[in-house]
C-alpha cells in the first residue's frame, strides 16, 4: 500500500516539478525581457537546507513568490523545506516551531500578520538561524525582499488623484492594516491625500477579507453604490492589494456606473488585463514581480551564508500600469497568465 | 440510540454466551479486526515516522507536538464529553459543531476586552462566561427544544461565527500581557506552560470521566438514556451539562489560543474538522467505540504527530488534511460496521 502511495506521490511530485519548471521558464523569460537578470554572480546553496514558510499561497502573488523562492533554492543547489500554512495562523506558528527544531541553515518567511509572527521570528533569531523575509518588514529579519512600497503606493495614490481631477470621494478597503506592506501603502495614500483636501475617504472604511475576497468586495461595493446612487458621489475605489479590486471593478461595471475607477497594488494578470482594457473600470495597478521577489530572498540567503554583506532590504522594481501607458507596460505581466499554469 | 443495547449485548455475548449466532460472532470478529486495524494503522504511521523522519523521537520535538496540541486537546475533550453524553451515533448522537466557532468568539472576547483595558480577572471571566453562555444556548436547543444536536449546534455555530465577525470586524486583534506571555513562552521543569496545561487537563479529564460517579452516570446516559432515566438519573441535566462543559472548554481553549498567537485571529472555525477527528478517532481505543479520555488524548497527539512527521520528512503539508480525512472515513466506517444495523 505504501509503495503505491509512494508511487503516486512521486507522480504528483513529477507533475508539480514539471509545472514549476514551466512556470520558472516563463518567468525567467519575462524577467529577462524586462532586463532584470541576476547578473554573473556565482552563488550557491549547495548542501544547505532552507526552511520556507508562507502564510498561504492561494493568490497569484503569493504563489509566484513562493515558487520563486523554492525554484531559486533548488537552482542554487539547496534543499528547500517548503511549508504552506494555508492561511491558518495556528498552522503557521506550529510549522515555524517545528522548523526551528529542524535547525535549517536559514529560514525565509513570507507574509503573515506581524503581531502573530514577531514572537516566533524572535525565536528563530534566538536559535541562531538566519532569517530572511519576503514582503515582511520586521526587526528580526536580516533582509526583506520586497517592492519599494513607499514609492509604488504613492504613485498609485497620485494617479488616482490625477484621474479624479483632484476632488471627489474615495471608497477605501482597509482590512489588513496589520500586514506590514498594507500599512505602508495605506499610510502613503493618506500622506498623498494630505496635499489634496478635496479628496475625501468615505467613512466608515470597508474591510477586505480572506477568503472570499472577490465576492465580499463585490457585495461591499454594490452596497455602497446603492447607498451613494448619484454620479459623482464616488469617484474611486482603493485597496492595498488587487484581489478586492477585481470584485470592486466587477461591481461598478455590473451597476453600469461611469466615472468610478479602481486602484490597487500587486499586479495579478487578470487585474493588469482589466487595466489594459479601455472599457474596464480598473484605473491603475502597481504591478510587482513576485517571482523575482521570491528569487531575490533565496539569493540573499545564499549571499549571507557565503559570508557576504546583505542590506536590510532589497527592492525589486515594480511598474505603475495605467490606462494610458498599458500598451507599453502591461505586456510582460500578461503572458504569465497563459504560461504560469495557475 | 436504540442501537446501543444490541451492541452491548453483542460485545458481551461474543465472549460469554454459548447461544451466540454465527453472524453475531462474525460481526464481533469483524469489529475486533477493524479496531486492531485502525490502531495498527496509527502504530504503523508513528513507527514509520520514528524510523524515517529525522529528529522525530527527539524529546524536544515530542514536547513541541504536545505544546502544539494543547488547544486542540482541550477542545477535543469538550467534544468527547458531548459525544459521551449524547451517544456516539454519528447522525443522531451528541455533537457540538459550534465548538470551534465558540472558541473563536471567546478568543475575540478575550483580546477585545483586554485591549479595552479591563483587568485580567474580568477578561478571563468574560471569556469563559461567553463560552458557557454559548454552551447554554446549545443545551436549550438540544435538551429543551429537542432539536437534533447536529442541526441545533450548526445553527448556533452560525450565530457565534457572526458574533465573532461583529466583534472583530474580521481583523486580527493583537494583545499581549504578562499572563499570556507566561503561557506562550513560559516553562516549568523544562516543559512549556502550554504543554503543562494539556497534561494537567488530561489528568483532570481522566479522573472526571473514569473515576467519578458523574463520569459513570454520563456514560450511562449516552449508552442507554431510557435505562439511565429508569435508574433515576436526570438525563436532560446530564446532556445539557455536556454542552455547558464544551462551552467551558471553548473558553479555556481560547485563552491558550490567544496566548499562543498573541492575538485573536479569524479562521479559528477551521479547527472544527480536527476537533471532530480527534474525538471520533479516539473511539477506536475503546471496545464499545465510545470516546474515552485516553483515546481522545492519543488521537489528538496523533493528529499533531501527523503534521509534524510530514514536515520532518519534508513531505508537502497538503497531504496532512487528506490523510486525516481518510482516517476519519475509516473510523466512521468501522464504527458503523461495528454497530449492528437495525435499519
Amino acid at each position: 500500500m505504501s509503495q503505491t502511495k509512494n508511487k503516486s506521490r512521486r507522480n504528483f511530485f513529477k507533475a508539480t516539478a514539471a509545472m514549476l519548471t514551466l512556470a520558472a521558464g516563463v518567468c525567467a523569460w519575462s524577467s529577462a525581457s524586462m532586463g532584470q537578470n541576476s547578473g554573473t554572480e556565482t552563488l550557491s546553496l549547495s548542501g544547505k537546507r532552507i526552511g520556507i514558510s508562507a502564510v498561504g499561497t492561494d493568490h497569484h502573488w503569493d504563489l509566484m513568490a513562493y515558487q520563486g523562492i523554492i525554484d531559486e533554492v533548488k537552482a542554487l543547489g539547496g534543499e528547500p523545506i517548503a511549508l504552506d500554512a494555508k492561511r491558518n495562523d495556528q498552522t503557521h506558528v506550529s510549522q515555524l516551531q517545528t522548523l526551528i527544531a529542524q535547525k535549517p541553515d536559514a529560514i525565509i518567511e513570507m507574509l503573515g500578520n506581524l503581531d502573530v509572527l514577531n514572537p516566533w521570528l524572535k525565536r528563530i533569531r534566538d536559535a541562531d538561524i538566519p532569517l530572511f523575509t519576503v514582503d515582511t518588514a520586521t526587526p528580526y529579519s536580516l533582509n526583506n525582499s520586497t517592492s519599494n512600497n513607499y514609492s509604488l503606493a504613492s504613485e498609485v495614490a497620485l494617479q488616482m488623484v490625477a484621474d479624479m481631477g483632484g476632488k471627489g470621494n474615495v471608497l477605501v478597503f482597509n482590512g489588513f492594516y496589520g500586514v506590514p506592506v498594507c500599512k505602508i501603502r495605506y499610510d502613503q495614500l493618506k500622506y498623498v491625500l494630505q496635499s489634496y483636501p478635496d479628496v475625501k475617504i468615505i467613512e466608515p472604511e470597508l474591510r477586505d477579507v480572506i477568503p472570499n475576497t472577490v465576492q465580499s468586495a463585490y457585495s461591499n461595493v454594490t452596497d455602497m453604490l446603492t447607498k451613494y446612487p448619484n454620479e459623482g458621489d464616488i469617484s474611486a475605489v482603493w485597496a492595498c492589494w488587487d484581489i478586492p479590486q477585481i470584485g470592486a471593478t466587477q461591481a461598478i461595471e455590473a451597476a453600469g456606473r461611469k466615472g468610478i475607477k479602481t486602484y490597487a497594488i500587486d499586479g495579478s494578470p487578470e487585474v493588469v488585463e482589466m487595466v489594459a482594457n479601455p472599457e474596464s473600470a480598473a484605473g491603475a495597478v502597481g504591478a510587482q514581480q513576485p517571482y523575482e521577489i521570491g528569487r531575490s530572498a533565496a539569493r540573499n540567503a545564499a549571499r549571507y551564508l557565503a559570508g557576504e554583506h546583505v542590506p536590510p532590504f532589497t527592492f525589486v522594481p515594480a511598474v505603475l500600469i495605467t490606462k494610458e501607458n498599458a500598451k507599453e507596460t502591461a505586456g510582460p505581466f500578461l503572458p504569465k497568465k497563459e504560461g504560469a499554469a495557475n | 440510540m436504540t442501537m446501543t443495547p444490541a451492541n452491548r449485548e453483542l460485545v458481551m455475548s461474543g465472549v460469554e454466551s454459548p447461544v451466540v449466532t454465527g453472524t453475531a460472532r462474525r460481526k464481533a470478529l469483524g469489529t475486533m479486526l477493524v479496531r486492531t486495524g485502525a490502531i495498527g494503522t496509527f502504530a504503523v504511521i508513528l513507527i514509520y515516522f520514528a524510523l524515517m523522519a529525522p529528529g522525530f523521537l527527539n524529546f524536544y520535538n515530542i514536547l513541541n507536538v504536545v505544546e502544539q496540541s494543547a488547544v486542540l486537546g482541550v477542545l477535543a475533550f469538550g467534544m468527547s464529553v458531548v459525544v459521551i453524553g449524547g451517544g456516539s451515533d454519528v447522525q443522531t448522537g451528541g455533537i457540538d459543531l459550534s465548538l470551534a466557532a465558540n472558541t473563536g468568539l471567546c478568543a475575540a472576547v478575550f483580546a477585545v476586552s483586554t485591549t479595552a483595558g479591563f483587568p485580567l480577572p474580568v477578561t478571563l471571566a468574560m471569556t469563559v462566561g461567553t463560552g458557557i453562555l454559548v454552551g447554554l444556548l446549545n443545551a436549550v436547543a438540544v435538551v429543551w427544544l429537542n432539536i437534533l444536536p447536529l442541526l441545533a449546534t450548526l445553527a448556533v455555530m452560525n450565530i457565534v461565527a457572526g458574533a465573532e465577525l461583529i466583534l472583530t470586524q474580521n481583523t486580527v486583534v493583537s494583545m499581549a500581557s504578562d499572563f499570556t506571555m507566561n503561557i506562550a513562552v513560559g516553562s516549568f521543569m523544562g516543559v512549556s506552560v502550554l504543554a503543562w496545561c494539556l497534561i494537567v487537563f488530561t489528568l483532570f479529564m481522566m479522573a472526571l470521566l473514569h473515576f467519578t460517579g458523574s463520569g459513570l452516570r454520563l456514560y450511562a446516559v449516552g449508552g442507554h438514556p431510557e435505562a439511565a432515566r429508569a435508574a433515576g438519573i436526570d438525563v436532560g441535566a446530564y446532556v445539557g451539562g455536556t454542552y455547558l462543559f464544551a462551552g467551558l472548554c471553548a473558553g479555556l481553549g481560547s485563552i491558550l489560543l490567544v496566548s499562543r498567537l498573541s492575538a485573536s485571529t479569524p479562521g479559528t472555525g477551521e479547527l472544527l474538522l480536527s476537533i471532530i477527528a480527534a474525538a471520533l478517532l479516539g473511539t477506536v481505543f475503546s471496545r464499545r467505540f465510545v470516546p474515552t479520555a485516553g483515546g481522545t488524548i492519543l488521537s489528538t497527539l496523533f493528529i499533531g504527530f501527523l503534521a509534524n512527521g510530514f514536515q520532518l520528512l519534508n513531505v508537502s503539508s497538503y497531504w496532512v488534511t487528506g490523510v486525516q480525512g481518510t482516517l476519519i472515513l475509516l473510523v466512521v466506517a468501522a464504527t458503523s460496521f461495528a454497530k449492528p444495523s437495525e435499519r
